[in-house]
């Protein structure tokens, strides 16, 4: 008899290797637990360990061979013990399951079990405490360090336990909450949540003063109180997250908000003024959708997920990107996700910050290095398990995201533009619909998460509000909707379960049809208990919501249930304008819906002009310019991200066409291209880009960079400019300070100012306005870290033809030349953070400049005009000439004999947009001049095919090798 | 002649693995497992039998362990007297870690896996472009093919096999494939060319009839000249290398 199945690998595994050399200790072994809440009889236990293990290359452990086998190892004194606390998703656990089901049938029941993560090592307890927290995070696993010794005694005597979800049995009877209480007992309810009547608070709702009187208002009106759950969802479709109330405020004279009159003004403002539109889709769906070709259409939609990463990164990461995923799938009748896109704004790894959320060193923030390798696995596992590609992305560091990291996921999906003769971007759930909900179950995940996601980050954020995907679960079903359900036009209307659950999803697709009545008693369960609050605003992952004719129902939930995959009937939609939740045929909640999603006060904001924060001056550093381009390219936010482009899967579904790292020298590329059908030779080209490093400066000028760059580094791959279209994801800081909202208005009015001139239309967005960190330093200061205000631009554009596809690598013999103008714009460059600071201006963007250089651009390339090419971004022309080098393994001269005024490293390095680095044959030279003007380009060099870069001025040459510059671009980020 | 290509829990490159073999002129059709269980019978229709890469079970409890154990159960006879008979079988990534842990693969002493697919060297994900050579030339999947230049990306796909074993796997010539340096000699381990350690640089396997093939590559994503890394600064033929296992499928029914 057992309790326990532990398997343990043969031979080192890559993992042990990582921490033996990570730890310097050779005597680190791990082994991968099973424990089950029953016992185990030998028969059983032969069984079940021979389905979960590998007989070549690993051993099972049992009572008998325990000591033996370990020893033979090593000398082990200690171990640690990692598993999940009870509630939080374990996909192995799962998987084993639905082994032992599959295999055993029916001869086995009833029972729980939980994986586990045991490390054993010699060494000091020192050394396995270490190793536990760069392997565990407390807040969802419980981590339990003991000498070996008690190990084999646990083994000998079956004391290894797994704690189930224990919830009291609890009776469900309707809670009124009285709101006729003072404005002091009102404002405790918004802020830490509904009283029990044991007078714990269930956590916050996010929910201000205003709003809890408008709802208070309401209900005297209708002469009763609200319930619980009333309260709840008013909560989460009020909230920040959901309704965005900032961007539609009325803030300063702008009655409109900033949404209407800069981010979709500019949209309808382009299609306005362009004849053809190819926008198809526009903000009100979970994605933005453009026309690829006459019989799809593609959408991009892009999310952040900052607080859940901050708390569990893995998690927090794995739901952002699984999460974006279900937007997609949520995009009109069902797209079909085709490449993940991601973004990191993190802090530097190799510093250790100490912040706490309390006093006296309590509830520690995790360590940036933590942070930041668990959100980079977790985009991993959520984008590779899927199947999805995920060529585009790039990282970003900076000190100010230690008390928020930033995590950027997107997705883009496919979709034909008719289904069964239907536009399939329309949808619309019909009264009499039945309401399912597919995927996977509901328990305590992400309880809270909308709401506590727009506030900041303190000693209250709840911990349930972490949630973690499984990719495959979603898998499953994402395969049944897209592939057995949506073409045949079985369901009206369809969307994701995201934050807020399935009071956001229901409340949102009964628009369509009026109102919805659901049953919440038939919502699947994780475990018994969950009261039904929870259940209707629960986060649990990997669920769609489909209102599905009712004559469809059976064979609906057929196909989805012989994939095995669960889907249930929970309500339906009604004309009536009523949204009504029933618990065990009790009413819990009756809502007009045009007070559930419009009730909410709306803001009146002022901004006001805030103190602009220079940059500090730091003395030059004396050094040669090939030393200077060195220390530029190992410096994190220019070294390459190879690191990360290796272990996500960019090629599943062999689309990639053009890669992330490009050239025979892997240079980390600014924008990617994948082949979508396999019978259309157009393409499409993903990029993204973002300033924080210039906010602060202006942040007008820091949007039009982020447009600039996105838009340009599209152009530079060859899209057809008239089909890129970009989505804009605001992540402030304090957005409720005066002068924060002023940066924000005017990034938002870069926003409209610069579309409009690139006739670039936004398509989608997202914005989460409190990444602020409030709590204390190691010495017990109270701290408040906000980070840099973020405006990532996401660009998305359709490329006609395969050969308009641009590549980064000049041939020997080409001229290189520098399109656009260079200005003495090295104000919070790379440059100046790390060689040092000059007298100097923020990069602006003059669009008319750029714009004749892009349209230029894209003349000359389609008539094959142009060898290579690269924009021009951090670091200047000096990072960009070295990238064109070390990506072709050819060498250059340049030639620094300028004419201009400006000095050698402000050439070099300043960071003006708008600039393309180029290089052609020579004989195309005449043709290239009957295109550009002379005072748009500069011919700077050309190619030698040598090994080195040659930077030739009146009086000398500066030489450096190609390999060298390839070392320091390929440096290890510190701590990562 | 047609092939079935599996899914089903996790599996993901059954679309573009169906797409390369129909480009060479062979019908097929995506059967999810399920499916296939209910009626394994089926299979008479098909002369080739596809499992594509993906992550099946999400890689829990060993790649290819989970989908492996589901098919020992419901349908490994008639996969094992499929393999028996003039058809062919191509596992490719996932696929190959399913049929290694079924042990179609190499199949020298039937039934139980003698062979393992373990975590690569490097502890991590690896997806990369690899140059291979082909090793066993007898197998109709690799006939008149020297090297292949094809994407791989998997973290476990070292081949790990016991000394006997693998004395014997050479002595029956049942190496398939293995990672090459630039020069096109064995890449001895050296990684990025031998990406996950592989022991002898073994990239796939084949059975003793070479009808079974097991190869972590994806030839399916080197199908186009497109495909290939920088393939603007090359002169390239309509397709790439990947095409060539797909062919030799069809050549060898006709």
């Amino acid at each position: 008899m057992t309790n326990t199945i532990q398997i343990l690998s043969i031979e080192k595994t890559g993992k042990e290797s990582s921490l033996q050399k990570e730890h310097n200790n050779k005597s680190i072994k791990i082994i991968d637990g099973y424990f089950f809440s029953t016992n185990l009889d030998d028969q059983k236990f032969t069984k079940i360990s021979k389905l979960i293990s590998n007989d070549v290359s690993q051993t099972i452990l049992t009572k008998k061979n325990v000591n033996k086998v370990l020893s033979s190892y090593s000398n082990f004194n200690w171990v640690v013990e990692i598993k999940f606390l009870p509630g939080v998703t374990d996909n192995i656990a799962t998987t084993v399951k639905e082994i032992i089901k599959d295999n055993l049938k029916s001869s086995f029941k009833s029972f729980e079990l939980g994986s586990t993560k045991i490390i054993l090592i010699k060494g000091r307890k020192e050394d396995i405490t270490k190793i536990s927290k760069n392997e565990a995070n407390p807040l969802i696993q419980t981590i339990k360090i003991y000498p070996f010794k008690k190990y084999l005694n646990n083994f000998k005597k079956n004391h290894f336990k797994i704690e189930k979800v224990k919830l009291p049995k609890k009776k469900y009877s309707k809670k009124e909450i009285n709101l006729d209480i003072s404005d002091h007992q009102l404002s405790l309810i918004g802020k830490l949540g509904i009283e029990e009547n044991d007078k714990s608070r269930r956590g916050t709702l996010g929910l201000d003063l205003e709003s809890l009187k408008a709802i208070r208002n309401y209900f005297s009106t209708i002469n009763r109180k609200p319930t619980d759950v009333e309260i709840e969802t008013l909560a989460q479709t009020w909230s920040e997250h959901c309704k965005h109330k900032i961007f539609s405020a009325k803030i300063d004279d702008i009655h409109e908000g900033i949404f209407k009159k800069y981010i979709k003004g500019a949209t309808e403002k382009i299609i306005q003024l362009r004849k053809d539109n190819f926008c198809v889709s526009l903000f009100t769906d979970n994605a933005g959708g453009i026309e690829f070709n006459k019989d799809w259409i593609i959408c991009h939609k892009v999310e952040t997920h900052n607080t859940p990463s901050a708390l569990d990164p893995f998690g927090g990461a794995i739901t952002g990107i699984v999460g974006v995923n279900r937007d997609c799938l949520g995009f009109g009748k069902g797209a079909k996700p085709i490449a993940n896109t991601y973004a990191y704004y993190l802090a530097d790894p190799n510093k250790n910050y100490q912040l706490y959320r309390q006093k006296n060193n309590k509830d520690p923030m995790l360590p940036a290095n933590f942070i930041a390798k668990g959100i980079i696995s977790g985009v991993r596992v959520g984008g590779n398990c899927s199947g999805i590609p995920t060529p585009q992305g790039n990282v970003y560091f900076d000190d100010r995201f230690a008390g928020k990291p930033l995590v950027f996921c997107g997705t883009v999906g496919i979709i034909p533009k008719k289904i069964k003769g239907k536009l399939s971007h329309k949808k619309k759930a019909n009264p009499g619909d039945i309401i399912l909900m597919a995927g996977g179950r509901v328990g305590k995940d992400g309880i809270h998460g909308a709401t506590f996601s727009s506030e900041e980050l303190d000693p209250n954020s709840p911990v349930s509000a972490v949630q973690i995907g499984d990719p495959i679960t979603q898998k499953k079903m994402s395969d049944v909707i897209i592939r057995e359900l949506r073409d045949e036009n079985l369901y009206s209307s369809i969307t994701d379960n995201g934050a807020g659950g399935l009071s956001s999803s229901i409340g949102e697709m009964a628009k369509e049809s009026g109102g919805f009545i659901v049953n919440l008693e038939k919502v699947p369960l994780k475990y018994n208990g969950l009261y039904p609050w929870e259940i209707w605003v629960s986060e649990s992952q990997e669920r769609m919501t489909l209102a599905v004719p009712p004559a469809n129902v059976k064979k609906v939930i057929k196909r989805f249930n012989a994939r095995g995959v669960e889907a249930t009937i929970i309500g339906k939609f009604i004309k009536k304008e009523k949204a009504i939740v029933k618990y065990n045929k009790t009413e819990i909640l009756n809502l007009d819906m045009e007070f559930l999603h419009e009730g909410y006060p709306k803001l009146d904001l002022k901004t006001s002009f805030p103190k602009i924060k220079k940059e500090k001056k730091k003395i030059i550093k004396k050094s040669s310019l090939i030393n200077k381009l060195h220390k530029l390219l190992s410096s994190p936010n220019i070294v390459s991200k190879e690191f990360i482009a290796t272990q996500y899967d960019h090629e599943v579904q062999a689309t990639s066409i053009i890669k992330p790292l490009q050239g025979e020298g892997r240079v980390f590329g600014n924008a990617t291209a994948i082949k979508p059908l396999f019978d259309d030779e157009k393409s499409i080209a993903l990029s993204q880009a973002a300033y924080p490093q210039y906010a602060e400066t202006n942040p007008y000028d820091m949007a039009g960079c982020s447009i600039d760059t996105a838009y340009k580094n599209l152009i530079v791959s060859g899209a057809n400019s008239k089909k890129i279209a970009i989505l804009d994801n605001f992540c402030w800081c304090s957005s409720d300070e005066p002068d924060r909202l002023y940066q924000l208005k005017e990034a938002a009015k870069a926003c409209y100012d610069y579309a409009v001139a690139y006739q670039t239309p936004f398509i989608s967005g997202k914005d989460s306005m409190f990444n602020d960190f409030k709590g204390f330093d190691k010495t017990g200061k109270s701290v408040k870290i906000s980070i840099p205000p973020t405006l990532l631009i996401s660009s998305i554009g359709v490329v006609d033809k395969i050969s308009h596809l641009t590549k980064i690598t000049p041939d020997d013999g080409d001229i290189l030349l520098v399109l656009g103008n260079t200005r003495n714009e090295l104000q919070d460059s790379v440059y100046s953070k790390i060689i040092g600071y000059e007298k100097s201006k923020n990069p602006v963007v003059n669009s008319k400049i750029a714009l004749r250089t892009y349209r230029n651009f894209e003349k000359a390339n389609k008539l094959g005009i142009i060898n290579s090419a690269i924009g021009i971004d951090l670091g200047g022309i000096g990072i960009a000439v070295t990238k064109m080098a070390i990506a072709s393994k050819k060498g250059l001269t340049f030639d620094l004999k300028l004419k201009n005024k400006i000095s050698v490293d402000q050439f070099l390095f300043s960071e003006t947009q708008s600039r393309i680095l180029v290089s052609l044959k020579k004989n195309k030279l005449p043709n290239f001049k009957k295109i550009f003007k002379a005072s748009d380009y500069t011919i700077i060099g050309k190619c030698t095919g040598s090994d080195v870069i040659e930077f030739k001025d009146n009086k000398k040459i500066m030489r450096g090798k190609i390999s060298d510059f390839a070392k320091s671009y390929k440096q290890n980020i510190k701590g990562l | 002649m047609n092939v079935l290509v599996l899914s089903g829990y996790g599996i993901n490159c059954e679309n573009e693995t169906l797409h390369a073999f129909e480009v060479v002129g062979i019908k097929g059709k995506i059967i999810h497992i399920n499916d296939l269980i209910q009626n394994p019978k089926q299979l008479n229709n098909y002369q080739v039998f596809a499992i594509p890469g993906g992550f099946s079970y999400g890689d829990d409890t060993g790649s290819g362990n989970a989908m492996a154990k589901k098919i020992m159960t419901n349908l490994y006879d008639q996969l094992m007297d499929f393999s028996l008979k003039d058809k062919l079988i191509i596992g490719i990534c996932n696929g190959c870690q399913i049929l290694i842990n079924l042990g179609l693969v190499p199949s020298l002493n039937k039934k139980d896996p003698e062979v393992a697919l373990i975590e690569n060297k490097s502890g991590s994900y690896e997806c990369r472009w690899v140059d291979v050579k082909v090793s066993n030339n007898k197998s109709p999947w690799l006939e008149n093919i020297s090297t292949l230049n094809l994407p791989v990306a998997h973290q476990e796909g070292q081949f790990m096999i016991p000394i006997n074993l693998l004395k014997s796997i050479k002595a029956n010539n049942l190496i398939g494939l293995q990672y090459i340096d630039h020069h096109k000699k064995l890449a001895k381990g050296q990684f990025p060319f031998n990406p996950n350690g592989s022991k002898d640089d073994i990239a796939a396997l084949t059975n003793q009839n070479g009808n079974v093939l097991a190869m972590m590559p994806h030839p399916e994503r080197a199908l186009y000249h497109y495909h290939i890394p920088n393939w603007q600064s090359k002169t390239l033929k309509k397709f790439g290398d990947g095409y060539k296992i797909f062919m030799n499928a069809k050549k060898f029914f006709a």
